[in-house]
């Protein structure tokens, strides 16, 4: 018998929340992932970006899927970097989805040379759901969170995203260049890719709320960390990396971050 | 282990309204949440306090619910603020940066 009184200020999903950071640490990286825009950023959520503050929920029933929604979130968990289309490649520790853990994103964008680079922080993950927080610099700020659950008797995997953009060069970009477009794009594929993974296909259903329709003009300095400009600037650095490994035929061409 | 309700309740003294929370913050606080926040926002305080001392769990839904109301209280300048949280949810209103935009008490 354990006499230790129950601590009732922990609750049971401790464990589940990252640890607080000051600013962000990247582990051990594939090779193959540019590594820029994170290490030392700070977390950004919802309230530290710049425009337009979008709740964007899809949902994916998964018709005649005979599973649990805790085996569904662990498969997402697994299969995270394989079910992301190829325009934005997620590349998560060798830990994998675990809270406080690092995911370096590599994206193209359309009508922008190269790659951006950036990364997410794994704020929350137990059985049913995990969460995701932008860091400074990424397109938008703010967390998106992956869950399941039952609803009428059917499984239903659900990526809800609450965020805005950055900065004021993301928020013209998601409202007058397509890339609002874009980024639901990529939520779609997600969840079909996951129905595909069981068997399932079907039409992924969207709803956008407009949470706060303001600027936050006093966020527009923001820019500062742009990981778009960030890693188009430092594009012939990784080009002029590459030449010369290509030279000496070292190894080694997993990017570095920049100060 | 079974959920345990969230429920609400709105208390307005002199230009605050304290909004007692109780019960588990996840997705199915959403209406019970926003009904709360509604009532306190019918009095037209000068301040909202957010009472969590009888919260027993948060998740990162819940979390999400409240960025929604931190949000609607920005829109109206309304100064929100929380109390009554644990350590432990003082660290996750830390690293989420919700302190950043709320007093915690």
């Amino acid at each position: 018998m354990n006499d230790k009184p129950p601590d009732t200020h922990t609750p049971d999903n401790a464990a589940s929340w990252a640890k607080p950071v000051d600013t962000l640490t990247v582990g051990d990286t594939p090779a193959e992932a540019i590594n820029l825009n994170v290490q030392g950023k700070r977390v950004s959520g919802p309230l530290q970006g710049f425009g337009q503050l979008w709740q964007k929920t899809y949902r994916f029933r998964l018709r005649g899927v005979q599973t649990t929604s805790a085996e569904l979130v662990r498969l997402w968990k697994e299969k995270l970097p394989e079910l992301m289309p190829p325009n934005s490649r997620f590349y998560p520790s060798i830990t994998g989805v675990k809270p406080g853990e690092v995911i370096i994103i590599n994206a193209t964008m359309p009508g922008v040379p190269g790659a951006i680079s950036t990364g997410v922080m794994i704020l929350y993950a137990d059985d049913e759901a995990f969460t995701v927080m932008t860091p400074e610099g990424h397109p938008e700020s703010g967390f998106n969170t992956f869950s399941a659950y039952e609803a009428d008797g059917v499984l239903v995997a659900q990526i809800q995203s609450l965020a805005r953009a950055n900065d004021p060069i993301y928020e013209f970009g998601f409202r007058f260049m397509g890339g609002s477009k874009e980024q639901e794009k990529i939520w779609h594929h997600v969840l079909a890719q996951l129905g595909a993974q069981l068997g399932v296909s079907g039409a992924v259903e969207m709803e956008k709320v407009c949470v706060d329709p303001r600027l936050q003009w006093s966020r527009a300095k923001n820019v500062w960390h742009n990981a778009l400009i960030r890693s188009t600037l430092h594009m012939p650095v990784r080009l002029a990396r590459r030449v010369v490994i290509g030279k000496t035929g070292s190894s080694g061409t997993q990017g570095v971050d920049s100060p | 282990m079974a959920d345990k309700a969230f429920w609400a309740e709105t208390m307005v003294q002199g230009g605050t309204a304290v909004i007692n929370l109780h019960g588990e913050i996840n997705s199915l606080a959403d209406a019970a949440l926003t009904t709360a926040y509604n009532q306190a926002e019918t009095a037209v305080p000068q301040k909202i306090i957010l009472n969590f001392a009888t919260v027993d769990y948060i998740n990162s839904t819940g979390i999400a619910l409240i960025v929604g109301l931190l949000a609607r209280a920005r829109a109206a300048h309304r100064p929100i603020a929380a109390a009554g949280l644990s350590d432990h949810y003082r660290e996750i209103f830390t690293i989420t940066r919700l302190s950043d935009f709320m007093e915690i008490q």
